[in-house]
């Protein structure tokens, strides 16, 4: 299973030439990719490489300048956020994103509440709430945050709230799963929990990771596409990737120091300098 | 040739009152850029400059002089002491310091005239300015030339000083990062203090020196805030130049074009704020437009809109006509054996938000206070005299409204000061109704849900896009742009004059109109109950979850697959109906209607009832209502003259002893309690959440 060949099925995931540009700043740079389904794909390079940048384009938080985006073959490139979940993109936050006043179990029910066979009427038949509140309950259990159901998601530790993050982006069977650093600021024990969840996950669901953690992306990943400077710098599987001699000068020599920085547990988002330019030129 | 002949002098005019525009907005942008301070009582500030100079003016040049210093040390000072009464609220969001402001500016507005008398006081510019010149063949005022003079002379100082020296360098780095500043050695406590101070001398020399133009007066305040509002958002917070072009682009349209259009000027320029304002927000936020089709199939919101309404309709009038009676079951039910909760009716366990843990004793509880609020309305004719009562019945209309401002700036996350628009369209409805003789009080119920529920409708995609202070902006210029409209369309409105003399509602279809001050009390508490009900049946059910989920987290919810947009604006259109039901009732207790009762103040009225209440809590709004009106009305009448004092006191101890509202008070959980408490944790993009959600 490779991330360029697809030969008979559609491709879950195809990106051609996909370009953003904030002002005079190219964060994505003509960025092509081909995942077939159940792929296990890791998106690497140092900061302000354009990784968080290219998940936002495929889930539709933010739009491309050119270029393409398919979904099993149907072009989605305009589609917006909302819509595209209904077709099968769930995503992680870099910063987990929980609803803090609601109870953890609420905040599932919520991140399934649209992909639920029963969706229709939930917002006031409350027994159609209910059966709601059983599937969350299942998708807090695999990830260990059953016990915590009734707290507000506000109580949740670091930790936690990623892993309701993780939680709510899974509710909603999803068939390409996006993973904005889901290690970051994670312990180790966390971290043995995250690997043992996503290699869990049915081989029907694409996952793209972008991830600083080395020993996550080796764990999880079958392929790499290593960025730089919003250019892809080389796709193809994760140890040939990884060994390649300018992804070790381009991406080891400045993600050293950033590996560190992240255990301490403060993630730094690799687009915040991008965002920074585009509000001061908005 | 001959039309720019004859709009010469307007024109010129125009460049004056523009430049005056520049050097106030230029202190509000200052202030709101740098401190982060929503500046409402910067008009204030500016009278405060106005009073001052005309009093010490004496037609001699040592007069203006003195007047300039002391106008502007007043204002300076003013604007000092405003950084010591906000910086205590800074890290409660933009919202509890613009309600404190416009707390202090109405407290600044009643002592103003208390010290200088209601009328406008008359202006004296030195001898040698007051006389004509003859500019291109006409005659134009002396003074107002100089006043271009020194008008740019004052924006070339400011400039100067922002952009060239250290202290204006020391301005623009609190403005970018203020702790990055502390760590070089400025206290950002000390340019705070500077910068309102400054943004208050700004003002007030604009006041002594703009005096002859903008004349002190019980409306110059108003005006000067709305206009200078106007030129901050039209320039933009990060050009002084485009400041300066929309600021001569407003004095314009206040002189030029009124009197080349004047039907249209009024609406031009809170037009032009909104459309500014949306574009803005269209940039900022990811398109979402056409494609709310979702999983329910059809991306057209109108085929939607239907399908859902057949679909949930007889469901909703079910719940309708059972509501009123459900309550008085509840709290029979709780004192009845402890039924299972899985047995218990829908409608109950809507009551407590669909969930199953919360036992009947906790939600007894929970409905206590509204309970006990309702007793004690039902017994109120038997406990109040006519007048009072009258003013009750006043209260209950703008709890609805309250609440309907409640619902989008608690539940939706959208602060709003624009509802007073849906509020004017079902209170002129109704009264046209009536003038029309449809005096049934379900009809002109009715009728003016579904006419505000309309106009919301159409207004709805301009409010939702954006978020915080910027809805803030866009739904005052909605607000203002309905004033506008209400003075305009006179056949409708009766405009300035308001309508009276129409028949009195009837309760039911047929029978007499209600005359007996208890008869529409009890007819407005009757409506207003099953208001109330219907929305905490909607807010308490998951359909609550669902705005919750979108203020706090609306990436998630998007990501989730959630059309956050369509709820927000089903949110909207409720909460216009809401206003509108209440605009009915007021028409309904008053028996007259001017512009008045519809206003900028009426909405700042609103939004601080909402947020005493607690923003979340429907109660909280019904109580921060009445206490509104019982101050503005009842205590007020015994200490006549005093009203907007006493109202301005009320925002402020409401804003400083009460951050979380009225609900923050009860020592039960309600849906509202634990969020405020969680509140500190939201992320840091909700810093305009609403201040009775934010905890210090």
């Amino acid at each position: 299973m490779t991330a360029t060949t697809a030969p008979s099925t559609a491709p879950v995931l195809d990106l051609k030439n996909l370009t953003r540009r904030y002002g005079s700043l190219t964060a994505v740079d003509d960025v092509s990719l081909r995942l077939p389904s159940g792929a296990r794909h890791a998106v690497i390079g140092p900061n302000g490489a354009g990784k968080t940048t290219l998940l936002n384009l495929i889930a539709g938080t933010d739009r491309p300048d050119h270029g393409t985006i398919a979904l099993g073959g149907t072009d989605i490139t305009r589609t917006a956020t909302a819509r595209r979940s209904g077709l099968g993109i769930a995503r992680s936050f870099q910063q987990p994103s929980v609803i803090g006043e609601l109870s953890v179990l609420d905040n599932i029910v919520l991140a399934g509440w649209r992909h639920h066979p029963l969706r229709r009427g939930a917002w006031w038949r409350p027994s159609r709430y209910r059966q709601h509140a059983e599937s969350a309950t299942r998708h807090l259990e695999a990830v260990g945050l059953a016990d915590s159901a009734a707290r507000p998601a506000a109580d949740l530790s670091h930790g936690q709230r990623r892993m309701l993050d993780l939680a709510a982006a899974l509710a909603g069977d999803p068939r390409l799963l996006l993973l904005d650093e889901p290690a970051a600021g994670l312990t180790d024990g966390d971290i043995g929990r995250l690997l043992t969840i996503l290699g869990g996950l049915p081989s029907s669901v694409a996952i793209i990771l972008v991830e600083h953690h080395v020993e996550v992306v080796a764990e999880l990943a079958e392929t790499v596409t290593v960025l730089a400077a919003g250019r892809v710098l080389i796709t193809g599987p994760t140890k040939e990737a990884l060994a390649h001699p300018e992804v070790r000068d381009a991406y080891h020599a400045t993600a050293a120091g950033q590996i560190g920085a992240d255990r301490d547990g403060a993630p730094e988002a690799a687009p915040d300098g991008v965002r920074d330019t585009a509000e001061a030129r908005g | 040739m001959d039309l720019l002949d004859a709009h010469f002098v307007p024109a010129v005019d125009g460049v004056a009152y523009g430049l005056l525009l520049f050097v106030v907005a230029a202190g509000l942008s200052l202030a709101f850029g740098t401190a982060g301070v929503l500046n409402l009582s910067h008009g204030t500030l500016y009278a405060i400059g106005a009073y001052t100079g005309a009093e010490l003016s004496d037609g001699t040049w040592g007069g203006l002089a003195v007047g300039l210093a002391a106008g502007t040390a007043a204002a300076a000072a003013a604007g000092a002491g405003l950084s010591a009464a906000t910086i205590p609220l800074a890290r409660r969001g933009h919202l509890a310091q613009a309600l404190l402001t416009f707390g202090l500016a109405l407290i600044g507005g009643n002592l103003l005239i208390e010290f200088f008398g209601a009328d406008d006081l008359p202006v004296r510019v030195p001898e040698a300015l007051d006389s004509s010149v003859t500019l291109l063949g006409h005659r134009y005022p002396a003074y107002r030339l100089c006043f271009i003079l020194m008008a740019v002379l004052l924006a070339a100082f400011g400039t100067w000083v922002l952009t060239r020296t250290r202290v204006g360098a020391a301005v623009r780095a609190s403005a970018d990062d203020p702790q990055m500043l502390a760590t070089t050695g400025h206290s950002p406590r000390a340019v705070h203090t500077g910068v309102l101070a400054a943004a208050g001398a700004l003002a007030g020399a604009a006041g002594v020196l703009g005096a002859p133009i903008i004349g002190p007066g019980a409306g110059t305040a108003d005006t000067v805030l709305m206009l200078s509002l106007v030129v901050v958002v039209l320039g933009g917070l990060r050009s002084l130049w485009m400041t300066l072009l929309a600021a001569i682009a407003v004095g314009e349209v206040q002189t030029l074009g009124v009197s080349l259009a004047p039907d249209l000027a009024p609406y031009l320029l809170f037009a032009a704020m909104a459309a500014v304002l949306i574009l803005r927000s269209q940039f900022t936020e990811p398109a979402t437009a056409g494609a709310h089709g979702g999983g329910d199939g059809g991306s057209d919101p109108v085929a939607w809109l239907r399908r859902r309404l057949s679909a949930s309709f007889s469901g909703r009038r079910a719940a309708t006509a059972t509501a009123e009676k459900a309550v008085a079951e509840k709290a029979v039910a709780d004192r009845r054996e402890p039924v299972p909760s899985a047995s218990g009716g829908p409608l109950r366990r809507l009551l407590s938000g669909g969930r199953d843990d919360g036992g009947l004793a906790a939600r007894g509880r929970k409905a206590a206070p509204l309970l006990a609020l309702l007793v004690l309305l039902i017994a109120l004719p038997t406990l109040l005299d006519a007048y009072t009562l009258s003013l009750a019945g006043s209260a209950l209309a703008l709890g609805l409204l309250a609440i309907s401002v409640a619902i989008l700036t608690g539940y939706a996350g959208l602060p709003t000061l624009g509802q007073t628009a849906p509020f004017a369209v079902g209170a002129y409805a109704t009264a046209n109704l009536a003038d029309a003789g449809w005096t049934a009080g379900p009809v002109q119920i009715v009728v003016a849900a579904i006419a505000a529920a309309l106009f919301s409708l159409v207004t709805g995609p301009a409010v939702i896009r954006a978020r915080g202070t910027t809805v803030l902006m866009i739904t005052l210029a909605i607000g203002e742009l309905a004033s506008a409209a209400i003075n305009q369309l006179k056949s409708l409105t009766g405009g300035a004059d308001g309508l009276v003399g129409f028949p009195p509602t009837q309760a039911l279809f047929g029978g007499e109109g209600m005359v007996e001050e208890s008869e529409v009390y009890n007819y407005a508490l009757a409506v207003a109950v099953i208001s109330v009900v219907v929305t905490v049946l909607v807010l308490r059910s998951p359909a609550g979850k669902l705005l919750t989920g979108t203020r706090n987290a609306e990436a998630r919810m998007r990501a989730s697959g959630h059309p956050v947009g369509r709820y927000l604006l089903i949110a909207h259109i409720g909460a216009g109906a809401l206003a509108g039901v209440g605009g009915s009732l007021m028409v309904t207790v008053q028996q007259y209607l001017s512009p008045a009762d519809v206003g900028f103040e009426i909405a700042a009225f609103a939004l601080l009832a909402a947020v005493i209440g607690g923003s979340t809590s429907v109660i909280g709004a019904l109580l921060g209502a009445g206490l509104i009106v019982f101050t503005r009305d009842w205590v007020a009448s015994s200490w006549p003259g005093h009203g907007p004092l006493l109202l301005g006191a009320l925002f402020v101890a409401a804003v400083y002893l009460l951050p979380r509202g009225l609900a923050g008070l009860r020592l039960g959980s309600g849906p509202g309690g634990r969020g405020a408490a969680k509140a500190d944790q939201l992320p840091p993009d909700h810093d305009s959440v609403p201040a009775g959600k934010v905890a210090p």
